[in-house]
This record gives C-alpha cells, sequence and structure tokens, in this order.
C-alpha cells in the first residue's frame, strides 16, 4: 500500500483534571492508507468518537502525534486547520446538521461557501453532487422536506462538494432503517471505490463494517483488535443463521451485541 | 467565507426570527428617533440664529462694556476701599456703566476708528397722538443693526426717530406695517423729580422680534436717547457724572486686529465683544442644551444596546449546531465572530435608517406647524426649531453603528469560541 494518509502515534487523550480524570483514549499507535476504507467499531463509550475528532482536526490529542500525510499537525495554526478541514475532508454525522432554514442545495454548498467560491460555481458543482447521489430534483427543497436516507445523501453530497481526501463519517446509519442504510452504506463504499477516497467510518452496523476494507475493533480507549479484509456478504448472517429476505434484520459485530448503540 | 456571502448570510439570519429582530430593531429606533430629534433641534435654532446675524454689516465692530465683577472668583468679600481710585473712575466702573474717561481711553486705543456710546435712557410712557398712553422701555439705539425690519429700516442715529415693534400696529389703527411709517411716536422722558417732558419722534421702520431678543421695543435713533438721557439727568444737584452702557467701537481691519484690540480692552478692565463673539455665546447654550437633550437619547440607545447583547446571546444559543457545524467544516474564529458582529450592525443599520427617518419626518413636520405665521411660534422672525444637519445626521448613524457593532462583540465572541465537538454533540 502506499504511504499513509492519516498516521497517529500514541495518541492519548484524556478528559478532565486530577481525580475526575479520564482516559478516553491510551496510546493508539496505527496508520489510514490513501483510499482505503476503515471501520472504528467498538461498544458505546469505547472512545471510537474521540479518536475520530482527533484524526479529522476537530480536537487536539492530550499527548501524542496525529500526522496528515506524513506531517504533524499539532504545531498547526488553528486558521491553517480550518482551512485543512475544509479543503482535505468531508463529514458526514448520524445527526445529519442539514440547517433546516435552507434548501438542500444551499445545504450541499455549504463548504464550498464557506471556503470562498462564487455562488454561481458553487450551486454547478452542488448540482453535480446531487445528481450522483439521484438527488437532484430535490435541490430546491427545504431540508426538513427530506425522509431520513435522502437527508443522509444529502449530508454525503455535501461531505464530497470539496473533493476530499479523507470522508469521516460518524454513525452514518445510526438513524436510518435497514434498506436505507444499505443504500447508504453502498453509496459511500461506491464513492470510496471509484474517487480513492479514503474513508474512515465509526459504526456499529455490521454490514456497514464489514464492507470497509479493514476494521479497528476499539474497547476501552484501545485497539484491542484489527480485521483485514471485505467479509464476504451475509457473513455475519450465517453466523447467526438469520433468515434470508429483502429486509434484513440489523446486525452487529460480535462482541458488541446489544446495548451497544447509544 | 466572501463578505458578500457573509453579508447575505447575516441578513437572512437576522430576517430568521422577525419578531425578535423588529422588537430590538424598535429599542434602536427610539434612541436614533430622539438623537435625530434633539440634534436637529440645535441645528434649527443655530442655522436661525447664523441666519439671523448673518446678513449684518457691522463685522468691523466690538462692542464694549465694563468688565463685570473683575477677578471676583479670586475675591472674598467687598474690596477695599482705595482712595487713589478718582471718583470719576470710580463712576463708570462699581455701576457697570462706562465712564467719560473708559470711552476716551477705547477712543485713543490703536486701531479704533471711531467709538459710538449708548446711553441709558428712562422712559414713564409712550403715546400715540391723541391716543392712548402705554408702557414701555426702550431697546439699545446701537442694536439698530440687529433687527429685522418689516417695513421702513433703522433709525437715523442723529435725527429723532424710532421704531415700532411689529404688535404694536393696532396702537396706531394699521393694518399693515407700511401704515404706520410716518406716524409720530411720543416719547415721554421723566427728570430727576418726576417731572415729564415729551419728546416726539418719527417711525421710520417696524421691527419683528428676533431669537436674540431684539426688535421686541421701540428702537430709539442715538441722538433720540441722548435726548431722553438728557431729560432724565435734569435735575440733579451738582453735575452728574457722564455715564454709558456699551460702547460700540469701530474697527479698522477688524480680522487682524482683533486681538490686539481685545487685548488692550481686557487691560483697561473693559470687556470687548463682537456680533460674532456673541453669536458663539448664544449658539454655546444651544449647544449645551442640545448635549444635555442628547445625553437622555445616548441613554435610550444604551438601554438598546442590551437588546442587541440579548438577542444575539440568545440566537447564539439556539444556533449553536449551526455554528458547530461551519466550525468543523472549517469557517475560522474570525469568520465566525465577523457574521455575528455584522448581524448586530444590520439590527443597528435597520434602527438607525428608521429611526433617523422618522425623527426627520416629525421634526420637520412639527416644525412646519410650529413656526407657521398663525403657529404658536409665528411670531419670531426666520424661526427654524429643526435643521437638517448632515454631518450630525452621519454622526449619528456611525455612532449606532459603532454601539451596535460594540454590543454585539461579546456575543459573536462566544460564538467564535464555540467548540464544535461541543457544539455538535449528539443529545
Ligand atoms: N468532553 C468530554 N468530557 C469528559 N468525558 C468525555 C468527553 N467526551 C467524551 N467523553 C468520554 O470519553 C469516552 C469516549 O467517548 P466517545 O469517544 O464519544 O465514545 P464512543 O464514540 O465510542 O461512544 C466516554 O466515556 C465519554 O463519556
Ligand atoms: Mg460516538
Amino acid at each position: 500500500m502506499s504511504t499513509p494518509v492519516l498516521e497517529t502515534e500514541n495518541l492519548v487523550k484524556v478528559y478532565g483534571r486530577g481525580p475526575a480524570q479520564f482516559h478516553a483514549l491510551k496510546g493508539l499507535t496505527f496508520g489510514i492508507h490513501r483510499g482505503e476504507s476503515v471501520a472504528i467499531v467498538g461498544k458505546s463509550g469505547s472512545g471510537k468518537s474521540t479518536l475520530m475528532h482527533l484524526l479529522a482536526l476537530l480536537d487536539e490529542p492530550t499527548s501524542g502525534v496525529v500526522a496528515l500525510d506524513g506531517r504533524p499537525v499539532s504545531k498547526l495554526k488553528p486558521k491553517v486547520v480550518s482551512a485543512l478541514r475544509n479543503e482535505t475532508f468531508g463529514f458526514v454525522f448520524q445527526q445529519f446538521f442539514l440547517n433546516p432554514h435552507q434548501t438542500v442545495l444551499e445545504n450541499v454548498t455549504l463548504p464550498l461557501k464557506i471556503a470562498g467560491v462564487p455562488r454561481a460555481e458553487r450551486d454547478r458543482r452542488g448540482m453535480g453532487a446531487l445528481e450522483q447521489l439521484e438527488m437532484a430534483d430535490k435541490a430546491k427543497n427545504r431540508a426538513t422536506d427530506l425522509s431520513g436516507g435522502q437527508k443522509q445523501r444529502a449530508c454525503i453530497a455535501r461531505a464530497l462538494i470539496n473533493n476530499p481526501d479523507v470522508v469521516f463519517a460518524d454513525e452514518p446509519t445510526g438513524n436510518l432503517d435497514s434498506a436505507t442504510s444499505e443504500t447508504v452504506e453502498d453509496i459511500l463504499l461506491n464513492l470510496q471505490r471509484e474517487h480513492g477516497i479514503t474513508l474512515v467510518v465509526v459504526t456499529h452496523d455490521e454490514d456497514l463494517a464489514g464492507k470497509c476494507q479493514r476494521r479497528l475493533i476499539m474497547q476501552d480507549g484501545q485497539i484491542v483488535d484489527e480485521h483485514t479484509g471485505v467479509l464476504p456478504a451475509g457473513a455475519g448472517r450465517q453466523r447467526r443463521a438469520a433468515p434470508h429476505g429483502a429486509s434484513r434484520p440489523r446486525r452487529r459485530i460480535l462482541p458488541f451485541g446489544r446495548g451497544a448503540r447509544r | 467565507m466572501k463578505s458578500v456571502d457573509l453579508t447575505r448570510s447575516a441578513l437572512s439570519n437576522t430576517l430568521r426570527s422577525k419578531l425578535r429582530t423588529a422588537l430590538t430593531v424598535v429599542a434602536i429606533v427610539i434612541g436614533a428617533f430622539t438623537l435625530t430629534l434633539t440634534s436637529g433641534l440645535g441645528a434649527g435654532i443655530n442655522q436661525t440664529v447664523d441666519r439671523v446675524f448673518g446678513g449684518f454689516g457691522v463685522e468691523d465692530t466690538i462692542y464694549v462694556v465694563p468688565q463685570m465683577e473683575a477677578g471676583a472668583q479670586e475675591q472674598d468679600g467687598p474690596p477695599e476701599y482705595d482712595p487713589e481710585a478718582g471718583a470719576e473712575v470710580d463712576s463708570g466702573f462699581r455701576t457697570g456703566m462706562l465712564s467719560a474717561t473708559d470711552v476716551e481711553t477705547i477712543q485713543e486705543l490703536d486701531h479704533v476708528a471711531g467709538v459710538d456710546t449708548e446711553v441709558a435712557a428712562q422712559l414713564e410712557y409712550v403715546q400715540t397722538t391723541g391716543g392712548n398712553q402705554y408702557q414701555a422701555q426702550f431697546e439699545y439705539a446701537l442694536n439698530d443693526v440687529l433687527a429685522e425690519y418689516a417695513a421702513g429700516g433703522a433709525p437715523d442715529r442723529s435725527s429723532m426717530e424710532a421704531t415700532v415693534p411689529e404688535d404694536w400696529l393696532e396702537i396706531f389703527g394699521a393694518a399693515d406695517p407700511e401704515a404706520v411709517l410716518g406716524e409720530t411716536l411720543i416719547v415721554a422722558a421723566p427728570n430727576a423729580v418726576g417731572q415729564i417732558t415729551e419728546v416726539e419722534a418719527e417711525v421710520v421702520g417696524v421691527t419683528q422680534g428676533t431669537l436674540a431678543g431684539v426688535g421686541f421695543s421701540p428702537i430709539p435713533s442715538v441722538a433720540l436717547a441722548e435726548e431722553v438721557a438728557a431729560v432724565n439727568a435734569d435735575g440733579y444737584e451738582g453735575q452728574l457724572p457722564e455715564s454709558y452702557i456699551m460702547a460700540a467701537a469701530e474697527i479698522e481691519n477688524l480680522a487682524e486686529n482683533e486681538d490686539t484690540v481685545k487685548a488692550a480692552l481686557a487691560e483697561e478692565g473693559l470687556w470687548g465683544l463682537t456680533v460674532e463673539d456673541q453669536i458663539a455665546m448664544f449658539e454655546a447654550v444651544i449647544d449645551a442644551i442640545t448635549w444635555i437633550l442628547s445625553g437622555f437619547a445616548l441613554i435610550a440607545l444604551l438601554a438598546a444596546s442590551f437588546g442587541i447583547v440579548n438577542t444575539l446571546l440568545m440566537s447564539v444559543q439556539e444556533r449553536t449546531r449551526e455554528i458547530g457545524l461551519m466550525k468543523a467544516l472549517g469557517m475560522s474564529r474570525a469568520k465566525v465572530f465577523t457574521l455575528f458582529s455584522m448581524e448586530a450592525v444590520l439590527i443597528g443599520v435597520m434602527g438607525s435608517v428608521a429611526g433617523i427617518g422618522l425623527g426627520l419626518i416629525a421634526g420637520f413636520v412639527t416644525n412646519g406647524l410650529l413656526t407657521a405665521d398663525d403657529g404658536p411660534l409665528g411670531g419670531f422672525a426666520e424661526l427654524s426649531l429643526f435643521g437638517l444637519d448632515p454631518l450630525a445626521i452621519g454622526g449619528i448613524f456611525l455612532l449606532i453603528l459603532i454601539i451596535a457593532f460594540l454590543a454585539g462583540t461579546l456575543p459573536a465572541a462566544r460564538a467564535a469560541k464555540k467548540d464544535p465537538i461541543e457544539a455538535l454533540r449528539y443529545e
């Protein structure tokens, strides 16, 4: 594989001070390669989101290093970090975070607006991204008028609008029903393959995790296991011997079964 | 984010919760409205003063009076008696009058071309030919140049002439000012023991009262005033020393020599004032009043600024997620700060434009009603109570924008400080 786009070394994150201190990440060292799809899986509270925030330069580690394209980012000025996020990263959130007062197109083009791209070009690229996700006909709708799946597709369009190197997705299917989840999963993974985008996804969803090339299993702020290779479709189903059907029940990767979702 | 996008976003954000924005704007409107009215009032009166005094060709005159209570501030109790100070010198000084010596001194100063004097003239009554007797006092004869004339003009200083105020027309049975010209005004002057001597004067002008207080009484010619004063002095035992209320010194090239002459006068214990000085004193009073009134308006604005703080703090609170998202997607602190400051400034713009507009309309309409010929203040010549001072209006606009911006800094800083992770925290 090529050089890692994201690397960490002995990454530690401690919340709070004194006796109330909580070690959310306990020294993680790993790399994510360009064009790779990586799933971070684990129980609720195991530190997945914390890790993703550090990788996405939304937060700073207590100690340790995050490097982007081989360059440590800890010494960069906030303004530079903001610009990096704007130009290099795309974000998909479980809660969508679409602005209800704006149209779908305006929501999708927000990163370009922040980047200072002129309106006409914004709209052109926004329509392009929406077409890719078969959402062009919803461009002028209010974001609140969309179904859950449509909302998440709008979010994916927003994450892709700036041609990012890395897309971070925190529980992207967490608020979707299983059929819609399947569609969104396929969209994300197809985009990752076709555009060579690096995909970092935090998830409980066994199917989604299985579709990624690598899985980092987290427990209590540490990576306890790592699986490589796309799991064959239905691999989890065989284990559970769930019935076949159009609407498959949601499954979770063992050992994080019930109650794993927050 | 480009400034055009920032502005557009700020505008659509302020219009998002219309009622809340409107209420905040109303508070600003009240402050801007009041400030516009008070500054307009000051501007109107000062413009009137300028207009009334502006046309006079008396720019080469310095009016001289004794320095009143010279050194009063440093002095405790009455000044000690000085036997060396002659009775004649004293006669003018202590009574607030100029003595003959003073006038001579003025005459001998450098750059003084000539001196006119104003005597105190005491009247018992005035009378029209075959008509009633009326109570009256003369205006200063030297004020003839400051008056506004509805008909005729200033009296010839060396003839027995006088002007009458506009509201005296009825005692002559005249309907319009022109009709009074040429009539006779009988002036009754008492002497020291109360005996009356009647002096006849021709009415040569009709005056309108001005804001400087000139023209509300008859203005005598210098000769008439002196004649009356001579009658007043009659009957005293011995010689009553000559004394004058005021002297008008004509100065060669006033612009250049004003300071020299004033300094020389001050050295002699005299006080010299040009017309411009008098206007300045008058305007200083008007300005002081304007500032005091504006102070109240500023308090209203201060209160309104807390409205902006409050509104924007609520807005920042409500839009926590939106702010968090924008920051996560790479919007810098500075841009977030600018966005919210701009919302504050926009509220300021809306409030000041509306308030200033309403203030101007209210000011001009009220002024029109009050100073119309049949209005309550219609009797003053050329009075306007409200004026447009573009500089002041611009200043008010700018001041409100600054206040709004300052009010916006607290909420804007709070928005800029928001941590995207905290803001986007799943709940
Ligand atoms: N700002 C914070 N202050 C204190 N503790 C925090 C904070 N954020 C997260 N934590 C704690 O750190 C742990 C890891 O949280 P998180 O990364 O969100 O877990 P996950 O995404 O795997 O559910 C949790 O126990 C959580 O309570
Ligand atoms: Mg999480």
